[in-house]
C-alpha cells in the first residue's frame, strides 16, 4: 500500500517536472532582461565580462548577500568548534624535503595567481570568489607541506572582517555619491582596460582578499580539530 | 527620510565590525545588539505612518526592477520588520547577561546576521534576493542552536541543517524552473507575466516552493526538526527562532502564493494544511514533560493557527493571520524568556521540577502566566483580539465545512488551554521548594520581561493601535495587481 501510494506520488511529481520542463524554451535568443544585459552591460557598467557586470553591479546586492553566508559559515563553523572540547592532536609524520621546498616555492606564485584572477574579474572569466578560492588552495598546500609552520587565525578574521566592510563603505559612498546603495560612482573608464568599471575592481579586491582569508580559515580551523 | 536599505546594512554591517573587536573592546561587543536593534525599531515605526499610504520602492546600485534589485517596503513589510526589530532588540538585551558560556562574540555576531536575514527577506521584491537572505536566516539558525558545543545541541543543529538544505535546495530549484520560465527575477515582474502560462506548468515550481518553506516555517509534516532544535538551544535563541524565524518562512510562502502565484485556488488546501499542523502541534505538546519541547511544539501549533488564518483568505482572515503572528512572536518569546531563568534557578527543565516556583521568581511566574493567558486567547491580553479575529473571519464565510474546521481549531485552543494550566497549576499550587537556590531572575531578564508583558496587556487592551497597519498589510497580499502597479511603475 505504502509502495504503491509513493508511486503515485513519483509518478505526479515527474509528470509535473515534464510538463514544467518541456515549455522552458532552452538554447532560444534571451529574454528582455538577458537581452538587455548584452547591450547595455558594458555601456552602463563598463565592464567587459557580462557575467560580473550583472553578478557586481545589476545584481550586487545578492553578491553582498553571498558574501555574508560564507562569512556566516565561518563564523558558524568557528562558533561550534571553539566549545568543542577535543584537543587531540594526532601523530605528525614530517613531510619530505622535496615537498616542503616545493611549497615554499610554489606559494607566493598561487597567491599572485589568485590576486590576477580576482584584479581582472571586470575583463577575463574569473573574479573574487575564484581568485579567493585558488588563494585559500595556496594556504592549504602550506598547511599540508609545512605544517609546523601556522598563520595566527585572528589574522584571517581581521581580513575578512575588513573586506566585508569595505563591501558595505563601497556601496554607502555610492549611497552618498548617486543615492542608491551600490550605485556605480567612480568614473566607468575605457572598456577592456584595467582601470575600468568604476567600483567593480574594488569590490571584487574585498571579495578576492575576504574570500582567500575566509576559506584559508576554514581549513585552518578544521585541521586544528584532526 | 531615512532610507529602508539601513534596516538591513545597519545589523550587516556591525556583524562584519563585532569580529574585529575582538582585540581590546570584548567587553562592549554584547552591547552592540540592542544598539542595532534599537535603531531598527525606531526606523521601522518612523516609516510606518509613510508607507502604509504609499509603498517606498528602493533601486539598489541605480538599476530600475526588473534589471536591478529592488525593495519593496510596503505596509507588510514594514509590519514584519517592525516585530522582528521590537523582538530582536527585547531579546538583546535579555542576553546581556544570560549569554556567558561558549564563543559569546561569534553568538552576537550570528544574532545580528539571523535578523539582517530575516529583516532582508521581509523587504526585498526580488525572489532569488529573498533566497539569499533566506539562506543568511537559515544559516545563522542551524549554527545558533549548535553554538553552546553540547551534544544534544549538535545533534539537533545537523538535524535541522539536512533538513533546512533540502528545503532551500527545492526553493532554489522552484526559482531556476520559473527563471526558465520569465527570464525575469523580480517578483512583481514575474507575476504579471504569470498568468500567460498555463496553470499546469505552475504546479510543479508552486509544490516545491511549498515544501521548501514549508520546512523552515514547520509545517506538518515538515516540522521534525523542530522540537529538538528549539528546546536544546539556549533560551534567548529559542525565543528567537521562535519568535521570528519560523514565522519569516511563513512570509515567504504567502509572498509566493498572493503575490507571484496569485494562487487563490489552494487556499483551502492551506487551511487544511493549518489545522492538521494545529492539532499535530497541539496534541504533541499536551503529551510533554519537558517544559520547552512543550513550548516548542506549541509554537508549531501556533504556526498552524496562522497559515489556517491566511488560508481563509479574506481581508479579515489574513488581517488576523497577521495579528496572531505579532501575538505569537510577542508572547511565545515572553514565555521562552521567562522559562530561560526558571530553568536556570531549577537545574532542570521537567516540568515536575518548576514546581513552586511561584513563591521563588513570583515576577517571572505571573509573566509566564500573562503570556500563557495570552497565547491561549483569554481577555485582556493580546491573543484575544487576534484569535477572536480569526474566528469571526471563518464565520464570516458562512460555510458549513469551515465551521467544522473552526470547531476543530477551538478544540485545539482548549488543548492549548489544558498543557499550560498544567505548567501554571505546576508553578503555583505543587510543591514546596525548600532550596535557596531559586531566586528571582536579575534586573537585566526581568525589564524585557516586563515590556514584554506591558506591550501584551496593551496592545490587548486597545487592539486599534495596529489596525491600520494590519488592513494595508493584507490588502498589500490581496491586491495583486496593485503590487504589481507600484513595483514596476
Amino acid at each position: 500500500m505504502r509502495k504503491i501510494f509513493s508511486l503515485i506520488i513519483l509518478i505526479i511529481l515527474a509528470l509535473g517536472v515534464y510538463i514544467c520542463i518541456s515549455e522552458i524554451p532552452f538554447g532560444k535568443p534571451g529574454t528582455a532582461v538577458g537581452n538587455y544585459y548584452i547591450e547595455k552591460g558594458i555601456e552602463e557598467t563598463g565592464a567587459v565580462n557580462i557575467v560580473t557586470s550583472i553578478v557586481l553591479n545589476y545584481r550586487g546586492f545578492d553578491t553582498l548577500g553571498e558574501v555574508t553566508i560564507l562569512f556566516l559559515a565561518s563564523l558558524g563553523l568557528g562558533a561550534i568548534l571553539a566549545t568543542v572540547q577535543n584537543k587531540t592532536r594526532g601523530v605528525i609524520t614530517p613531510p619530505s624535503l622535496i615537498l616542503t621546498t616545493a611549497c615554499r616555492f610554489l606559494f607566493p606564485f598561487i597567491l599572485m595567481f589568485g590576486a590576477y584572477i580576482f584584479l581582472h574579474g571586470h575583463l577575463t572569466p574569473g573574479g573574487g570568489f575564484q581568485g579567493g578560492a585558488i588563494i585559500a588552495s595556496g594556504f592549504l598546500l602550506r598547511y599540508l607541506g609545512c605544517p609546523q609552520k601556522r598563520i595566527r587565525q585572528s589574522s584571517f578574521v581581521a581580513i575578512e572582517s575588513l573586506g566585508g566592510i569595505a563591501f558595505i563603505i563601497i556601496g554607502l559612498l555610492g549611497f552618498t555619491a548617486g543615492g542608491f546603495f551600490l550605485f556605480n560612482f567612480l568614473p566607468k573608464g575605457v572598456a577592456n582596460t584595467l582601470l575600468s568599471a568604476g567600483i567593480i575592481p574594488l569590490i571584487y579586491i574585498a571579495i578576492g582578499l575576504k574570500v582567500g582569508a575566509e576559506m584559508a580559515g576554514i581549513i585552518d580551523t578544521l585541521i586544528e580539530e584532526s | 527620510m531615512v532610507n529602508p536599505i539601513l534596516l538591513i546594512i545597519a545589523p550587516l554591517s556591525a556583524a562584519f565590525i563585532i569580529p574585529l573587536m575582538g582585540y581590546g573592546l570584548k567587553r562592549i561587543v554584547k552591547f552592540i545588539p540592542p544598539l542595532v536593534m534599537g535603531f531598527n525599531l525606531v526606523v521601522s515605526l518612523s516609516l510606518a505612518p509613510k508607507v502604509i499610504k504609499n509603498p517606498i520602492i528602493v533601486f539598489l546600485g541605480g538599476f530600475p526592477p526588473p534589471f536591478g534589485i529592488n525593495l519593496y517596503v510596503g505596509p507588510l513589510g514594514i509590519l514584519f520588520s517592525c516585530v522582528i526589530s521590537l523582538v530582536g532588540f527585547i531579546v538583546s538585551i535579555y542576553a546581556l547577561n544570560y549569554i556567558k558560556q561558549g564563543a559569546e562574540q561569534k553568538y552576537h555576531a550570528l544574532y545580528l546576521l539571523l535578523l539582517t536575514g530575516a529583516t532582508g527577506i521581509v523587504l526585498t521584491g526580488d525572489i532569488f534576493n529573498l533566497f539569499v537572505f533566506y539562506e543568511i536566516l537559515c544559516i545563522s539558525s542551524y549554527a545558533l542552536v549548535g553554538y553552546t558545543g553540547e551534544k544534544a545541541g549538535i545533534e539537533s543543529a545537523s538535524k535541522y541543517l539536512i533538513q533546512g538544505s533540502l528545503g532551500s535546495s527545492l526553493i532554489l530549484i522552484a526559482i531556476a524552473l520559473l527563471y526558465g520560465k520569465f527570464g525575469t527575477l523580480n517578483m512583481a515582474d514575474m507575476a504579471s507575466r504569470i498568468d500567460s502560462v498555463h496553470t499546469m506548468e505552475l504546479f510543479f515550481p508552486l509544490v516545491l516552493f511549498i515544501t521548501g518553506m514549508g520546512v523552515e516555517s514547520a509545517i506538518f509534516p515538515l516540522n521534525a526538526w523542530l522540537p529538538d532544535a528549539h528546546s536544546s538551544a539556549p533560551s534567548t535563541i529559542s525565543a528567537i527562532l521562535s519568535g521570528i524565524a519560523i514565522k519569516i518562512g511563513i512570509y515567504a510562502l504567502c509572498r509566493v502564493i498572493f503575490t507571484i502565484f496569485g494562487a487563490t485556488d489552494i487556499l483551502q488546501f492551506l487551511m487544511l494544511l493549518g489545522l492538521v499542523t494545529l492539532l499535530v502541534g497541539e496534541f504533541s505538546a499536551f503529551s510533554q514533560d519537558n517544559i520547552k519541547r512543550m513550548l516548542a511544539y506549541s509554537s508549531t501549533g501556533q504556526i498552524g493557527l496562522i497559515v489556517f488564518a491566511m488560508g481563509v483568505g479574506t481581508q479579515y482572515g489574513i488581517s488576523g493571520g497577521l495579528f496572531q503572528f505579532t501575538t505569537h512572536a510577542l508572547s511565545k518569546s515572553l514565555l521562552f524568556l521567562t522559562t530561560g531563568y526558571m530553568i536556570y534557578r531549577a537545574g532542570s527543565m521537567k516540568i515536575s521540577a518548576l514546581e513552586g516556583m511561584g513563591k521563588k521568581m513570583p515576577l517571572t511566574s505571573v509573566a509566564f502566566t500573562i503570556g500563557a493567558f495570552s497565547l491561549i486567547g483569554l481577555p485582556p491580553f493580546i491573543g484575544f483580539p487576534s484569535k477572536f479575529m480569526i474566528v469571526y473571519s471563518v464565520l464570516a464565510r458562512q460555510s458549513g465545512l469551515y465551521i467544522v474546521f473552526l470547531a476543530l481549531v477551538l478544540a485545539g485552543t482548549v488543548i492549548e488551554g489544558a498543557y499550560f494550566f498544567k505548567v501554571i497549576q505546576a508553578i503555583y499550587f505543587k510543591g514546596e521548594r525548600k532550596d535557596d537556590r531559586a531566586k528571582e531572575a536579575p534586573l537585566s531578564a526581568l525589564i524585557p520581561v516586563i515590556i514584554l508583558v506591558l506591550l501584551i496587556i496593551g496592545i490587548g487592551i486597545y487592539p486599534k493601535v495596529l489596525t491600520s497597519i494590519l488592513d494595508s498589510s493584507a490588502a498589500e497580499l490581496l491586491d495583486r495587481i496593485g503590487y504589481i502597479k507600484e513595483a514596476l511603475k
